[in-house]
């Protein structure tokens, strides 16, 4: 069983951020950065396919982006990933999912992955594209926002969360693409001596033009902050008409009298 | 000249703060105020089983190998998060690293994978004593050899995770007519050894989920091979060992100071009085600003001297400069930390109060500040030539 | 410019959400064609066109199926964008839709500012202006962001879609309902909370039937709390949960810092309290100063209609 993951380095997101001098991406510097939540349950879910199979899968953790992105990538070998694919790329912010998910099919195309795990979407860019588009790429099966996977010979029977609470049950054949939602799996802390054995394993390193050949076919014109909270709004009156006012409040407001 | 840490350093920072943040932190509050030892040892295990408590320690025996770094940024992360767990964490790796550099090669084999892997919830250093503790050469706890054993009598106060250590370094006078100091040997003792008895625990100001207890000897037979090192060799040891447990201790008070501010400050950014933040307020900016300053500073001379220990190179006087000036920094960041709270400081509804117990006693054990302040003009005078 | 608007059916229905496409083609000002993969019983009250596959044929959820009957309704309506719902079935389906075109595709649209696309980045603590580059482009859009005033109407022009039969390598199961769990505050989307200003134990009643009419949780503060009118797995705070749901409403909560440090982070704050300066103004978006046990009972009455 030959598995990818498809990981991200994002800062964290408790983070102050601020929007960098050419106006369309953050400030990166002084920020700490970190795997992307939802990909450390995709790398997890690879580790747990391993183990199911007594240890006869090989995973790769890939990732693309300046140097620093070497470190998400190494906590990815240090859960269990038996190899590093570093994409070289210091304009990673530029690229548009287009971009990203050709670059990864590029590299993926020739080598015959059975299963491809990658999470929902970045915390940063968050736009939920990357997987779907790799899958479409590859011409492989596609299942996303998965909270549940279950391996059996070449067939998955997964969960997808879908609003409300309800989930739908379905169930697909190898090769293929699946994108992780949180509380897949509950994913493992890396141990410090796998931390410090991750110097053992192999690590590749490539230049992003060896794969990416596509234009973007999106571009961010801008970045900003959104605008800030004033002080609360005071409503004052007669009850019924407060409660009125109220509720129009927060269907304008919020989304949850939808 | 270079300040980064490489990715296995961020890696087993990140992985500390992350465990501290989500399974330690929750449950520190209760833990100090209930004492509840079953979460308490359940944290410990997942520590060994993640690597903690054998990080400078050889792959071979179950260790992560990592360094004095790693160990210090460890340390750090899991006192911001709970300081009892976290000087049992410390004590335990010291109590490993100890019998790596002078145990035998069976000694090492048979205790130190207990430690490492979690088999034995902690190590346990047993040296200080009712009479001897800034002097541990006037300690009085006798071993003396009969037959094929070391028979052990005598009694070592403020003894930590004595009820629940898998093993004890344990010292004792050896020979009665040797100068002071020369006549002390170290032993390892089982935690099930005949004659160990666990006495009293002691009532702590601070730091109450991590037990500290009273063990007497009482004609405590330990086999002939118990002896740890040299004999008569013991006090070096405890001197010597004990310089990398500084490290440790300066780390974890840095850990509580840097909890105390952070809390204080969030707080001072939200608390309104006189109509706006107190944070606005020059009083309190100058707090944040000789807090944050004194901590970065012991977070320096911590580093060098983990730095110089992973080098190779000599570490005395550094880690002793970097536990005074640690742990006196973190005490006065909580003190200030508390006064920026003020009346929300001293109540248990909030962690200052927490804080400022737990960080008093980091000037105080493994070397009171006074100590440290010996072996650094010990250290300095020692290369001044004089005739 | 031309949008086709693929709505949202499950379980037999057509969600309401897929109205808020419409409301976004609007604030667009672009031309309006929807697609309904479902029953023509449920096709959407709208005076405009819209293709409908039947989900008998294609079922409700067959990623393949889908995207071939949205590039064929794109084809017949010459769509120059494809709009989503930003939900579990846009992010499947609107990539696979977007890259068997070669367009591009902006997801999680929150606003238009000038005509152009306004996202969400970083948990939302970033905005971000994405413009397509191709003249065809996927759009997903946030739910609520759009938010569809006033009542649905209108007869639509139906046009059916047939697609050939080809192979689905996505085999839908079946539907799991939603669990009833254990209380998790933080994972409610709404909390009311009863603070001492409900006045009694028994008016925690007339909040906690506000909650469920708002379909969430019933929080309480501390004090309450002690005085045993609440259990503890309810408490909000320092030392209760941490919670930051979509909607957070305060009754007769003054605000003291244990409670604040609970649920600042709400995104939206509602404070109803009699007193005008109480401190919990300082974190709300909205305070009602009104007694809360006329106004809460009001505010159910209302929600129940």
């Amino acid at each position: 069983m030959k598995i990818l993951v498809c990981i991200k380095q994002v800062p964290d997101m408790e983070s102050r951020f601020k929007v960098n001098a050419d106006g369309v991406w953050y400030d990166e510097r002084d920020l700490a950065f970190r795997m992307n939540e939802y990909d450390e349950y995709a790398v997890e879910q690879a580790v747990r396919i391993k183990e199911q199979l007594g240890g006869a899968a090989d995973i790769t953790i890939l990732s693309i982006g300046p140097a620093r992105v070497v470190e998400a990538i190494k906590k990815g070998m240090a859960m269990g990933g038996d190899r590093g694919v570093h994409v070289k790329d210091d304009s990673l912010a530029q690229r548009d999912p287009w971009q990203l998910a050709s670059t990864i099919a590029a590299f993926a195309r020739s080598k015959n992955f059975d299963l491809i795990f990658t999470g929902m979407q970045s915390q940063d860019r968050g736009s939920t594209q990357v997987g779907a588009i790799l899958a479409e790429l590859l011409g492989y099966a596609c299942a996303t926002t998965l909270i549940g996977f279950e391996l059996n010979g070449d067939v998955v029977t997964a969960r997808r969360e879908l609003e409300g609470g309800v989930k739908a049950i379905v169930r697909f054949r190898l090769p293929a693409v699946v994108t992780c939602q949180l509380g897949l799996n509950t994913p493992r802390y890396p141990t410090l001596p796998n931390i410090m054995k991750v110097r053992q394993k192999e690590l590749l390193a490539f230049p992003v033009a060896d794969f990416l050949t596509e234009e973007s076919l999106t571009i961010t014109e801008k970045m900003y902050l959104p605008e800030k909270k004033g002080r609360a709004r005071v409503l004052e009156g007669d009850v019924s008409q407060l409660a009125d006012q109220l509720l129009a409040i927060l269907k304008e407001k919020t989304t949850v009298l939808r | 000249m270079n300040f980064d840490l490489t990715e296995e350093q961020k890696l087993i920072q990140e992985t500390a703060r992350a465990f501290a943040q989500t399974e330690l932190e929750p449950v520190a509050a209760r833990l100090d105020q209930t004492g509840d030892r079953e979460i308490f040892l359940g944290n410990l295990k997942k520590l060994a089983e993640l690597g903690f408590m054998g990080l400078n320690i050889r792959e071979e025996y179950g260790g992560a190998q990592a360094g004095m770094i790693a160990f210090s940024l460890a340390l750090t992360e899991i006192a911001r998060a709970c300081a009892s767990t976290a000087v049992t964490v410390s004590v335990s790796n010291l109590v490993c690293e100890v019998i790596q550099s002078v145990g035998t090669e069976a000694q090492k084999r048979a205790y130190i994978p207990k430690i490492c892997s979690g088999e034995n919830a902690a190590g346990s250093f047993a040296l200080t004593e009712a009479g001897a503790g800034s002097d541990p050469a006037a300690m009085t706890t006798t071993a003396t050899l009969d037959g094929d054993a070391w028979v052990l009598n005598g009694s070592k106060r403020f003894i930590s995770s004595a009820p629940y250590a898998g093993v004890f370094v344990a010292w004792a006078v050896t020979d009665k007519t040797a100068p002071k100091g020369k006549g002390i040997s170290c032993f390892l003792v089982e935690a099930e050894s005949e004659g160990l008895v666990i006495g009293k625990a002691e009532e702590k100001m601070g730091q109450h989920a991590s037990a500290t207890n009273e063990i007497l000897f009482n004609d405590c037979r330990i086999p002939k091979d118990a002896l740890l090192g040299q004999i008569n060799g013991g006090l070096r040891v405890a001197v010597g060992e004990l310089t990398g447990g500084r490290v440790g201790i300066g780390s974890l008070a840095l850990g509580i100071g840097l909890a105390a501010m952070d809390y204080a400050t969030r707080y001072a950014q939200e608390r309104i009085q006189f109509g706006q933040k107190i944070a606005n307020f020059q009083a309190i900016q100058w707090m944040i600003a000789d807090s944050y300053t004194e901590l970065e500073a012991a977070r320096l001379l911590l580093m060098q001297a983990a730095f110089r220990r992973d080098q190779g190179q000599s570490f005395v006087r550094e880690a002793a400069m970097a536990k005074l000036f640690a742990t006196e920094a973190a005490n006065r960041a909580c003190y200030t930390a508390l006064q920026m709270m003020g009346g929300y400081g001293y109540s248990r509804d909030f962690p200052l109060e927490r804080y400022a117990r737990d960080v008093r006693v980091t000037s105080i054990y493994e070397g009171t500040s006074e100590i440290q302040r010996l072996i650094i003009a010990r250290e300095i005078l020692k290369n001044v030539n004089h005739e | 410019m031309k949008t086709l608007l693929i709505c949202e059916y499950r379980q037999g229905k057509l969600l309401d959400v897929s109205y808020e496409l419409l409301a976004f083609a609007e604030r667009l000002g672009a031309d309006k064609a929807m697609l309904l993969i479902g029953d023509e019983s449920q096709a959407p009250k709208f005076g405009g066109k819209v293709y409908l596959a039947d989900a008998g044929k294609y079922g409700e959820y067959n990623p393949d199926a889908h995207k071939q009957i949205v590039l064929e309704a794109a084809r017949r309506e010459q769509a120059d964008l494809i709009v989503f719902v930003h939900s579990s079935y846009g992010w499947d389906l609107a990539p696979q839709v977007a890259a068997s075109l070669r367009c591009a595709q902006v997801s999680e649209i929150v606003g238009v500012v000038e005509s152009k696309f306004e996202v969400a980045a970083c948990n939302a603590k970033l905005r971000r202006i994405a413009t397509p580059k191709t003249p065809q482009a996927a759009l997903t859009i946030q739910a609520g962001a759009f938010g569809y005033r006033g009542e649905a109407q209108g007869t639509p022009q139906i046009e059916r879609i047939e697609i050939p039969a080809g192979p689905a390598r996505i085999e839908f199961v079946g539907y799991e309902a939603a669990e009833k769990k254990e209380l998790d505050l933080a994972k409610a989307d709404v909390i009311v909370s009863a603070g001492r200003g409900v006045g009694k134990k028994d008016n925690v009643t007339a909040i906690a039937a506000l909650a469920k009419a708002l379909g969430g949780e019933l929080g309480a503060t501390r004090p309450v709390v002690d005085a045993g009118w609440v259990e503890h797995s309810h408490q909000v705070g320092s030392t209760g949960q941490v919670v930051s749901p979509k909607l957070y409403v305060a009754c007769g909560v003054s605000g003291a810092i244990h409670h604040l440090a609970g649920m600042k982070n709400s995104e939206f704050i509602v404070a109803i309290n009699k007193d005008k300066d109480a401190p919990i103004g300082e974190v709300a978006d909205v305070l009602v100063v009104a007694d809360v046990m006329q106004l809460v009972p009001a505010l159910t009455a209302k929600l129940a209609k």
